[in-house]
């Protein structure tokens, strides 16, 4: 997935950007409310973490500048403990979830699996896929009743297409949703991590549309 | 004579004296007036009837013998004698007499001109050197009656329209303080936390600066108000952002180090850095309940903070390990939601850290804004359970803070001026511990907001 961190402190951004990049997705991170219109105004993310305090103002004018402007991308904010009225606004505002400061980053993880799972249409973390027991809640695979180990790449890779079942996706999309846009992307990587994902789950689990993409194969 | 306090009752009591001095005083100066006016026009009136008389009784007196006795005119229409008058010659023999006249209340001769005895004015001329001296004589008490008619008629009008005019000036007064006593209504019957302006648009002149210099007043507490909540806010958003970020570097650590040892102690950091939000998190939020300001002007449902707090408490506890209930209508109050939080997660936490585990923790929220958090567990020992609002004081042993919970219940309660009731075991069962409190709520349609 590609996210948008909205966190002006520099130390918790750090960590919080960290913990994604090792999910597997791609992270992008600004520190101010008109970098984060510029970035959501260039890119579409699939899920906003937005703290509500920043340098040049609050968290919820943006995120109600976000859902005026008819975007559907889930956000999950960032609250204080004692600002229980925040986390009422953020959520009445068009927030899809919130995480309270100091949140655990295995809680993070969770939140933004769930969310990202709502908005795939399936809440439910369990999915079997032919041969495939997945489970994206605590990110275990089993092939055929045996554990699978995926990296985290591999992991947000097979997220994209479940969530997106026949959708075909095409190789600049799936370069989107696992690198951030100052990453340096080798021209082949998606096409190693695919193979890679054939290898250890089956070689119909992704079907290539030559020249257009890639997409989910029949279970 | 000291003014009484009330402008109304000093206005109507100053006009009203005013308008009854200067109308007595005019009173008075016109009766003299009048009087004055009176005495001339019966003086002349008497002068002028004696010189029409004086030939006529000259005429009679030469024309008739010298030894004639007195005589007396007979009446010619039965009638009482208004004015009368006696001729007598120069030795003093009465010559004449009207036909009332009584000779005795004529005075001995003193020459032509106005006399006065006690009862009566005269006016007296002589003709024929002497000879024939005619005296008309007047009684005062007419004079005194219609002196006295004229003061009753000059006052009478006063007893009867300074009352009314009194009255009207009370009115008066009353209607143009009419604006007053409303402003005053109004910033008596507003709300203890309503710093909104008060409207200054029908007040006089005199006292619109008044209004206005309140509505400064009411707008510096307001920021004062809004400054110090923002402050607090700031404050910790400055506290909790370096605590978060430390905590979220030593998971990062935990996560990357590959040394068993260096994992250790990246989660005793993280252990520490959380004890240490955990007492900060308690101290921000005691700060708050002792010295914040704990209602606001716009009431709000208290039933969707409570959802909030019971998802976001569960999620830390374990589902099923709270069960709240709340009523269908909105609970609406004016009691800060921040606040409100603050009351319900302190004893929440209370009843999870010290309630059996096995059993949930029941949060109730009833429409009349009474809330009660029960737990299972062992019955508290009464002399314990007076203690446990102390601050610092603990039933477990424990150096985050957690004894601080009930303290800043309790710091809350008080300032919100309602009971924190302590009850173990619970109500209506044998074991068990519960808190509750009565939440003021807002007036008005439950059903708006």
């Amino acid at each position: 997935m590609r996210i948008l961190l909205i966190e002006d402190d520099a130390v918790l951004g750090a960590a919080v950007r960290d913990q994604i990049v090792g999910d597997g997705h791609s992270v992008d991170w600004v520190q101010r409310l008109d970098a984060a219109d510029a970035a959501v105004a260039s890119v579409p993310y699939d899920l906003v973490l937005l703290d509500l305090m920043l340098p040049d103002g609050r968290g919820i004018p943006f995120l109600r500048r976000l859902r005026a402007r008819g975007e559907a991308t889930p956000v999950i904010i960032l609250t204080a403990l004692d600002q229980v009225s925040d986390r009422i606004e953020g959520l009445n505002a068009g927030a899809d979830d919130y995480l309270v400061k100091p949140f655990d980053l295995a809680e993070l993880s969770a939140r933004i699996g769930s969310v990202a799972r709502r908005y795939g249409g399936n809440p439910n973390p369990l999915i079997t896929h032919g041969d495939l027991q997945i489970d994206l809640a605590a990110r275990s695979i089993c092939r055929g009743g045996q554990p699978v180990a995926l990296t985290a790449r591999e992991w947000a890779l097979l997220e994209a297409f479940l969530a997106r079942p026949g959708q075909l996706l095409s190789k600049a999309q799936l370069e989107d949703k696992l690198y951030a846009f100052d990453a340096e992307v080798e021209s082949n990587t998606i096409e190693v991590h695919i193979s890679r994902l054939r290898k250890k789950l089956g070689s119909a689990l992704i079907v290539t549309e030559r020249g257009l993409g890639y997409r989910l194969g029949q279970a | 004579m000291r003014m009484p306090r009330s402008l109304q009752q000093r206005l109507a009591l100053s006009l009203g004296l005013l308008l009854t001095v200067l109308w007595l005083g005019a009173a008075s100066l016109t009766a003299v007036r009048a009087r004055q006016s009176i005495e001339e026009v019966f003086d002349s009136a008497l002068q002028e009837t004696a010189q029409r008389i004086l030939p006529l009784a000259v005429a009679e007196v030469l024309g008739r013998d010298e030894t004639d006795p007195t005589q007396r005119l007979a009446e010619i229409r039965d009638h009482d004698e208004f004015l009368t008058y006696a001729v007598r010659d120069a030795r003093g023999r009465l010559l004449l007499l009207s036909h009332d006249a009584d000779p005795a209340i004529f005075p001995p001769w003193r020459g032509a001109g106005f006399s006065q005895s006690a009862t009566h004015r005269f006016y007296s001329e002589e003709a024929l050197q002497g000879s024939v001296r005619l005296t008309v004589a007047e009684p005062l008490a007419h004079r005194t009656a219609m002196g006295r008619e004229l003061q009753m008629w000059l006052g009478l009008p006063l007893l009867i329209v300074l009352p009314v005019a009194l009255g009207a000036i009370v009115l008066a007064v009353r209607a143009s303080l009419a604006p007053l006593r409303r402003f005053r209504e109004g910033l008596a019957v507003r709300g203890a936390r309503d710093l909104s302006r008060v409207p200054v648009d029908d007040l006089p002149a005199e006292v619109a600066p008044v209004a206005e210099t309140v509505n400064g007043l009411l707008a510096r507490l307001a920021a004062a108000f809004e400054a110090e909540r923002s402050f607090a806010a700031n404050a910790a958003h400055e506290l909790r952002t370096p605590l978060a970020g430390a905590i979220a570097q030593a998971q990062r650590l935990q996560a990357e180090a590959r040394d068993a040892a260096a994992q250790a102690r990246a989660a005793d950091i993280e252990a520490t850095l959380k004890r240490l939000t955990r007492l900060s998190e308690r101290l921000m939020q005691l700060a708050r309940a002792e010295g914040g300001r704990l209602r606001l002007d716009h009431p709000s449902d208290l039933r969707m903070v409570a959802r909030i707090l019971t998802d976001e408490l569960s999620r830390l506890a374990g589902a099923g390990r709270l069960a709240l209930t709340v009523p269908a209508a909105p609970v609406m109050s004016d009691l800060d939601p921040d606040v409100f939080a603050i009351l319900l997660r302190n004893l929440v936490e209370n009843a999870l850290r010290h309630g059996a585990p096995d059993a949930p923790v029941e949060i109730a929220l009833t429409p009349e804004g009474g809330l009660s958090v029960a737990n299972e567990g062992p019955v508290v020992p009464r002399e314990v359970l007076s203690h446990l609002v102390a601050r610092f004081e603990r039933a477990g042993a424990s150096s985050d803070g957690s004894g601080l919970g009930l303290a800043i219940v309790q710091a809350i309660a008080q300032r919100l001026d309602v009971a924190l009731v302590l009850q173990s075991p619970r109500p209506g069962q044998t074991t068990g511990f519960a808190a509750s409190l009565a939440l003021p709520l807002s007036p008005g349609d439950p059903a708006e907001g």
